[in-house]
This record gives C-alpha cells, sequence and structure tokens, in this order.
C-alpha cells in the first residue's frame, strides 16, 4: 500500500536571491544533491524554474515522497509551497529521470514564454494537470535533444 | 544437575559455586591469560548465538555477532594493559549490557554482563515523549528552571513559545488517529528543523508543543522563530496519501520581565497563545501584562454569569415588530437582558459567546424559549413573537422537542413562534440543521433568516432553505437614505425575496428618512428604535391594549 507509486505536482516561489548568476549556481546545487537523494528514496521527476518560482513534479512509492515533499516544505529557499496535485499514479511518466532540470539557463526563462507574459510563468493559473502536462511535453523536448 | 546428591554438597548445605555459575542470570566470561573466552555460562551462551565464543578474543566475539561498544576496555585486554572497568554493549537487536570486567588472580579475567535494556529504556522513556521523540513535559520544565536559574546569574533573557495546532481535532476526528499521530509527527519535525541547538522543543501532550529559547536576542529570536513556526507548520502536508492543512498559533513569554518563575513564564506563554488563538489563529502574539487581567475579568464574569442563572437574574425584553401595509404591531422579538445586582446591564453580545463557550447556552436558550412561549400566549392572537435560536441549540439535536414542549406548555399556537437562525447555525452541520429546520416548519413554526447579508454564504442557504422570512441586517438600513450604496443592497434583497416567496423585515431603523426608504423599497416590515424600543413585558402588554392608539413613534420602557 504505501508502495503505490504515487505522483505529487507543486509549486513555490524562488527564494534564493541575488545575481542570475548565482540563481543558476544554486538551482544547479540543488538538482545534484536532490537527484542523488532522491534516485536512492526510488523518487523521479521533473523541475521547472524561472526567476520566480519552482514548479515540480515527483513520482515515487508514496512515502518516499512524502518524505520528499516534506523536505521541500522545510527548505527556506521555498516559499509559498502550493501543493496543486498528489493522488496514485499508473505509471511514471518521467522514468528516466532522477530529477530533470528543464531550461538550460536562467536566461532560457524567456524561452517558456508562452507559458505566460513576459518571462515569467504564473503557474498558479494553472491545474496540477496542466503543470504536469507541460513539464511533461518539456521533458520529452529535452530528451529528444540529447 | 545442581540438585543432585546430597553428599556431594559441602558441609555448610550450599552447592558448589562451581554449580552455580552456569544457572547465573547474570552472564558471565571468563577469559584466559591469552584474553580468549575459556568459559561462557549459559546466559552469555544466549547472547551471542549463534557465535560460538570459546577461544575468541572479546573484540573479535563482538565484531563477528556486530556488536558495538566496549572497544577501549578489550583493546586493553589484547594490549595487556590492566583492564578494569565498566563498558555499555549494544547488540545488533539494540539490547544494552553492562559489562564489568574484573582481573582474576591466574592472570585471566571475568566478565559479567547485565541487560539494562529495559532500564535505559525507562529512563528515556520518562523523558520523551513517544510517539514524537521530544522532550516532554517534566524534562522541559526541568530544563526551564535550570535555565532561569542561569538566567539569573547572567541576566540574558530566555524566551518560552508555546503552540498548538489549530483544527487538529477534526482531522484527527475525520481521518482516525494514525493520521493524527503522523501529523503529530510531522509537525514535530518541522518544528526541530525551525530550532537553533541550543534550542529545547517538548510536546507538552495532545497537540500542544513548547519551545525553550535562550542564548538569543530577546524579542527578536523569539519573533523570528514564532513567525517561522507559523508559517513552517501551516504549509501543507502529503501524509498517508492524503493533503492536509493545519494552522499552528503561538504564544511568547519571555523571562526576565515576563517573570522568573517556570510555571509563571509557561502560563504566561499560555495566556499569550490564547490570545492568538482569539484574535483568529495562525498568529503569534507576546504576553502582555493586561492579558492576565482580561482573563481574570471574563473568569469573574463566568462566576457571574452562573449566579445570574441560578438567581435569575436574565430577564427579557421585547421590541415590537411593525407590519408596514397596516401600521400595526405583527410581533414582538424577545431580546435577553442581564442586570447584575450592582444595576449594570451586560450587552447579550459580550455573555453570550461565554454562556456558548462555557456551555449554559443550553439552559439559556430553553428558558428563554419558553418565557417569550409563555408571554406571548397573553397576547392577541394577531401578535407572534420572535425568538433566536443559537448554534448551540441545534447542536443538541433536543430543538424539536424543546419547542414542541415549550408550545404545549404555554398554548400558543406554533404559527405565532418565529425562531431567528443566523447563518452560524446553518454553518455546522449544514443537512441536519436544515432538517431539523424542516421538522419545525411543518409543525407551523415560522423561520427567519437574522442579520441577513453579514455572513459568507446566504445566498446558498436561501436556496436550500424555504425560510419565511428575511431580516435585513441593521449595517444595510442605517443611513440607507444617504448612503447610495445601501439603497441597491435592500432593494436586491428585497427583490430576492420577493422572487422566493419569503417576506422581508428591515432591522434597525432610527430615522424617519430611514424609514421612508425602507418603506418605498416594499420592505413588509420594519423593527428599530424608531418603531418601538425594547419594553419589559407589561409595557409590551400594554401597548397591545385596544384602548391604545398605535403610532409610528417609539414608546419606551
Amino acid at each position: 500500500m504505501s508502495n503505490d507509486l504515487h505522483r505529487l505536482v507543486y509549486y513555490s516561489r524562488n527564494k534564493v536571491a541575488g545575481e542570475p548568476g548565482a540563481l543558476e549556481a544554486a538551482i544547479n546545487g540543488i538538482l545534484a544533491k536532490s537527484r542523488a537523494n532522491n534516485a536512492k528514496a526510488g523518487v523521479t521527476g521533473a523541475l521547472m524554474f524561472n526567476s520566480g518560482c519552482f514548479a515540480q513534479v515527483l513520482e515515487g512509492p508514496r512515502e518516499a515522497v512524502e518524505e520528499v515533499f516534506e523536505r521541500i516544505q522545510q527548505d527556506e529557499r521555498h516559499g509559498d509551497v502550493s501543493l496543486l496535485a498528489f493522488g496514485p499514479a499508473e505509471a511514471r511518466s518521467f522514468e528516466n529521470w532522477s530529477m530533470g532540470f528543464v531550461g538550460a539557463s536562467v536566461e532560457d526563462a524567456a524561452r517558456y514564454g508562452s507559458l505566460g507574459p513576459e518571462s515569467g510563468f504564473d503557474p498558479s493559473r494553472l491545474t496540477g494537470e496542466a503543470l504536469f502536462e507541460i513539464l511533461h511535453g518539456l521533458a520529452l523536448d529535452e530528451e529528444n535533444a540529447d | 544437575m545442581p540438585h543432585s546428591a546430597p553428599d556431594s554438597y559441602p558441609r555448610r548445605g550450599f552447592p558448589p559455586r562451581s554449580t552455580a555459575l552456569p544457572e547465573m542470570a547474570t552472564a558471565v566470561i571468563i577469559l584466559n591469560e591469552e584474553r580468549e573466552v575459556e568459559y561462557v555460562n549459559r546466559s552469555a551462551e544466549e547472547l551471542f548465538e549463534p557465535v560460538d565464543p570459546h577461544g575468541c578474543t572479546m573484540p573479535v566475539l563482538l565484531a563477528s555477532c556486530g556488536a558495538r561498544g566496549g572497544e577501549e576496555m578489550f583493546a586493553d585486554h589484547v594490549s595487556g594493559q590492566d583492564a578494569e572497568g565498566t563498558c555499555r554493549l549494544r547488540l545488533v537487536d539494540e539490547r544494552l549490557l553492562d559489562c564489568t570486567s574484573r582481573r582474576l588472580s591466574n592472570g585471566g579475567y571475568v566478565l559479567s554482563l547485565d541487560d539494562v535494556t529495559e532500564h535505559v529504556r525507562n529512563a528515556e522513556l520518562a523523558n520523551h515523549d513517544a510517539l514524537t521523540g521530544l522532550a516532554n513535559r517534566k524534562i522541559f520544565r526541568e530544563r526551564l528552571s535550570e535555565r532561569l536559574a542561569d538566567a539569573r546569574q547572567s541576566g540574558k533573557p530566555v524566551a518560552v513559545l508555546y503552540l498548538d495546532l489549530d483544527r487538529f481535532k477534526a482531522i484527527n476526528d475525520t481521518l482516525g488517529h494514525p493520521v493524527g499521530d503522523a501529523l503529530l509527527r510531522k509537525v514535530a519535525g518541522r518544528l526541530t528543523g525551525a530550532l537553533h541547538p541550543d534550542d529545547l522543543a517538548a510536546r507538552l501532550g495532545g497537540d500542544e508543543f513548547a519551545v525553550l529559547q535562550s542564548g538569543s536576542e530577546q524579542p527578536a529570536s523569539a519573533q523570528a522563530l514564532a513567525a517561522r513556526l507559523v508559517d513552517l507548520i501551516g504549509r501543507t502536508y502529503a501524509l498517508e496519501g492524503h493533503t492536509l492543512n493545519v494552522g499552528a498559533s503561538v504564544g511568547v513569554a519571555i523571562a526576565p520581565q515576563d517573570g522568573y518563575e517556570p510555571d509563571t513564564l509557561l502560563r504566561h506563554a499560555d495566556l499569550a497563545l490564547f490570545r492568538a488563538k482569539a484574535d483568529g489563529r495562525g498568529a503569534y502574539r507576546f504576553f502582555e501584562h493586561g492579558m492576565n487581567d482580561r482573563i481574570q475579568a471574563r473568569r469573574l464574569m463566568e462566576i457571574e454569569l452562573r449566579r445570574a442563572l441560578a438567581l435569575k437574574q436574565l430577564r427579557l425584553v421585547y421590541q415590537p415588530q411593525i407590519h408596514l401595509a397596516s401600521n400595526a404591531i405583527s410581533g414582538f422579538e424577545a431580546l435577553i437582558r442581564w442586570e447584575t445586582p450592582d444595576g449594570r446591564v451586560v450587552p447579550p453580545s459580550e455573555f453570550i459567546p461565554l454562556a456558548e463557550e462555557i456551555g449554559v447556552i443550553l439552559p439559556i436558550g430553553e428558558w428563554v424559549l419558553r418565557t417569550a412561549c409563555k408571554q406571548a400566549a397573553a397576547w392577541p392572537d394577531s401578535v407572534a413573537v420572535s425568538v433566536n435560536v443559537s448554534p448551540a441549540q441545534f447542536r443538541t439535536g433536543r430543538l424539536v422537542e424543546t419547542v414542541a414542549s415549550a408550545l404545549a406548555r404555554s398554548g400558543l399556537p406554533a404559527a405565532r413562534l418565529e425562531l431567528e437562525v443566523t447563518e452560524g447555525a446553518l454553518l455546522e452541520g449544514s443537512d441536519a440543521v436544515t432538517r431539523t429546520l424542516a421538522t419545525l416548519r411543518q409543525m407551523g413554526v415560522r423561520i427567519a433568516m437574522d442579520d441577513f447579508g453579514t455572513g459568507y454564504s446566504s445566498l446558498s442557504y436561501l436556496q436550500k432553505f424555504p425560510f419565511d422570512r428575511i431580516k435585513v441586517d441593521k449595517s444595510f438600513v442605517r443611513g440607507i437614505d444617504r448612503n447610495s450604496h445601501r439603497l441597491p443592497i435592500v432593494r436586491a434583497i428585497v427583490t430576492l425575496a420577493a422572487g422566493l416567496g419569503m417576506e422581508t423585515m428591515a432591522e434597525g431603523v432610527e430615522t424617519e428618512a430611514e424609514l421612508a426608504c425602507i418603506r418605498a423599497e416594499g420592505c413588509d416590515g420594519v423593527q428599530g428604535y424608531l418603531t418601538g424600543c425594547p419594553l419589559s413585558p407589561e409595557a409590551a402588554t400594554a401597548l397591545l391594549a385596544p384602548s391604545r392608539p398605535l403610532s409610528s413613534t417609539g414608546a419606551t420602557e
């Protein structure tokens, strides 16, 4: 029961302050660390960010997903965490990723302009499902580019 | 084996020592000169099963069965240094053993091992909350005493943060205790994560936690931590497959200014918490000396209210309700008054919430209902009485029974009783309330929605239940002739009510200009100081006497 595959989607305000370079370094750091941690726990997923927020899908055994989410809730780099969706999932959608880095750099955030006005997007206007779809599409994009 | 032949006993009747050793509860190991295990008794054998200790040195024996501890002492054994002493061993199954080593005259050692697992666990349990692993109330209080004693020397401030969860009971009730317990563990995790190493967090019981903060700048540190805890604990939880939200309220007291005694400081932090919750939860408050007075005043009022009930110091007054088409009195609203022996009149807005809180609202509500029905039975047939019903009365599930009994005893026809319900009553357990209202209405009792327009979702209630009357809140009526925003609201309510087949009554009419506006908008009735102040039962009855002409100006009490 506790090992059932679950999917959790959230977004949060990015509280990493400073120059764009510092933000990129911080996010690379977060990614490297969570890749290692989450792979051990069997959690995969995708992360999308810009200068304003993080949006993330976590997939894995329920307890492991809950544990990762709890760490995120306690992480001072996140603020206003909104849980958009949490429930059982049929299959993983980000199987090959321990954590997907969507977008090569902070500057590239502009690339996702279609998600919302100007450089940022407003995830609060998206449902968990829609956000998941966008992340999924971007992840496939990234895989094809490799 | 031990009690074999009597003649093998020494003269004084004891079995030989070599016979007792294998049977001892204490595990015994004898090491030879080479520090290898030469002998183990039965208890010791069981400890290390399935490893056979014979011929092993202690480091080898412990390593081969996964036990830890005693490295230093046994290294000394092997290196030939004198190694008497005691150490604690932890077996692979987490059993704890205290091992004492004594030198033997032949150059070997005898080791005795006592199982202290239970003893150690009990000591830990006595200091810790079993569910969350945080310190418990006893330890928290001890530490607080120590830190306060230090603070007296150093003059450095010590802060106590008292924290409890908002809406925890609802989660426990709806999702069950296992989920509630899991949530408390996560809360404890977040709490601990937000602390400095010097801070101490404790679970005081239920959903109550406390933090002891010393060695930092105050009140800045306590304020920062309180704000962080309210934010952090209030964040969504993903738990056992559920998405959960609870809030946290925090009260803070700081020594020396808020007290130097542990109990005083804790009580003051608790008072501040009480304030934080009263101010709408999900907030933190610092203790202020006025809080004590306010709580004291409240306690005093509680005593007085209970006494007033016993001495029947409560009374009802009756405010006329005017039917606008006929300019006649259609009824009275029964209003409760509490006059204290020293002549002070306590407004219902002060003592009714208190009565609800201390659980005396039910007898009060029932008394009001019976008294009003009895009074109204003495009035002409065309005159009704309106009685306010509190949410607590709905919760008992006995409201229908009480109303039926009050009607029967007084002989008042059901159609002359109107019950006024606020949204507060409708908000809780809506279905049960709706069923109760429907039953009352079938009995012939009229139902009015009170204070319409001031709550959250009045319109949805109008759809759910066919009220007989809507009472337009006074905030829309006051100054309706001068405020261009109020008129359209009242007009909309009147239209809405007419469309739903409900009557309207405007409350709080105080001027002729307001009355003219209300009349022009087509309200069915008015109630207010202009058309009649609340009256004593005698004055109300006199007002209804046939000889007396009705006017639109109010009689006074």
